[in-house]
């Protein structure tokens, strides 16, 4: 195939590409319930903050710049890898309450398996909170990161299993 | 973007093409001042195209699922930054690929930090898509992540390098090889068939 015979071919094989596709699982669920929790901009407000925040980063270059020393750079280095662990930790949990959230409005009034699973909910979300509450004061830790991802990992294993067996006769 | 098509109209279909275009703005406005019914007609308009160019960009469902959610959710946010000086479908292209590559390069940031991956390949990961009729859409997801990302963004939506490097926070000439290398693996693949 030479190159012009392929970037013929190519160019029809784009050309025939659906430009949409349709989800099979309702996102619009776990949309609405995060838009109840996030607030809208306006454009009233956003242009004053948008010129606080720009002048508060100007300050924040100048005095960087002014104090000029390694020991803050680094210093204030650490505070913004910290801010990013700390901002993962945040949008890892807000995550995980969307799609526990899916979940259980997918299956409310749906026969369960066992009576006490809320229960264990419960407790499941005990650990997490306590995990949460070590990892404020160590952020960076990859073994309670670990610890967060695999209570949260059972909260929806279990929600989907005492659900499940009752589900395989419908 | 320098792709485009323009097609001709019909006086019919001129006018049906006006009022939606009334109808979207309307509803633009309303889901703006926090109407989320307006917000929902938004969604279901433009949920397909938002889905496929995630899919196309993750090459998995479940990620494109999630960015698809993160996408409409960040998009409620910011609506009201949206100027009208282009077109909404335009900008919301825009928002979907910035958020999705934002989304997997997150992905790959966990995957390296908690299990101690320092060369994540997310496609050993996750599951395959389904078939598909049009073979391209199998090739480009056996394509590498950052050849596969350079050619979805330029050769099928119309970026510029520039646009890509930005969004894909590489360099423009790195850009450009990975399109040469996306290229000459499907050609490849394609001279198989």
């Amino acid at each position: 195939m030479t190159n012009h015979e392929f970037e013929q071919q190519l160019q029809r094989q784009i050309d025939a590409l659906p430009r949409q596709q349709q989800p099979k699982r309702d996102l619009w669920r776990g949309i609405e319930h995060a838009l109840a929790e996030s607030p809208q901009q306006t454009k009233a407000a956003a242009s004053p903050l948008r010129w606080l925040a720009t002048a508060a980063s100007v300050c924040l270059i100048a005095v960087l710049g002014w104090f000029g020393s390694n020991h803050y750079i680094e210093q204030r280095a650490q505070q913004l890898a910290l801010a990013q662990s700390q901002q993962f930790i945040a949008a890892m949990s807000d995550n995980h309450q969307l799609q526990k959230d899916s979940l259980l409005v997918a299956l409310k009034g749906k026969p369960a398996f066992t009576d006490n699973w809320q229960q264990q909910l419960d407790e499941l979300e005990d650990a997490a909170n306590a995990i949460k509450e070590a990892l404020e004061h160590d952020p960076r830790n990859p073994t309670l990161l670990k610890m967060l991802q695999s209570v949260y990992q059972q909260q929806l294993q279990l929600i989907e299993r005492v659900h499940a067996p009752k589900l395989i006769h419908i | 973007m320098n792709q485009g098509t323009v097609t001709a109209l019909s006086p019919k279909q001129a006018v049906t093409t006006s009022s939606e275009d009334e109808l979207e703005q309307a509803l633009i406005a309303a889901a703006s001042n926090g109407n989320k019914a307006a917000y929902q007609q938004l969604y279901q308009r433009y949920v397909g195209q938002v889905y496929a160019l995630a899919l196309r960009l993750t090459g998995d469902v479940s990620h494109a699922e999630d960015a698809a959610q993160e996408t409409f959710i960040q998009l409620w946010q910011s609506l009201a930054s949206f100027s009208g000086d282009a077109k909404f479908s335009t900008w919301l292209h825009r928002v979907t690929a910035n958020v999705t590559v934002s989304h997997m390069r997150k992905q790959k940031n966990w995957l390296q930090r908690t299990f101690g991956l320092e060369s994540a390949n997310e496609a050993d990961l996750v599951a395959p898509l389904p078939t598909d009729d049009n073979p391209l859409e199998q090739y480009i997801q056996r394509l590498p992540e950052r050849a596969r990302l350079v050619f979805v963004l330029h050769a099928i939506e119309g970026y510029r390098h520039e646009e890509v490097a930005e969004m894909t926070q590489m360099a423009v000439g790195s850009s450009k090889a990975q399109l040469h290398r996306a290229k000459q693996l499907l050609k490849e693949w394609m001279s198989h068939d």
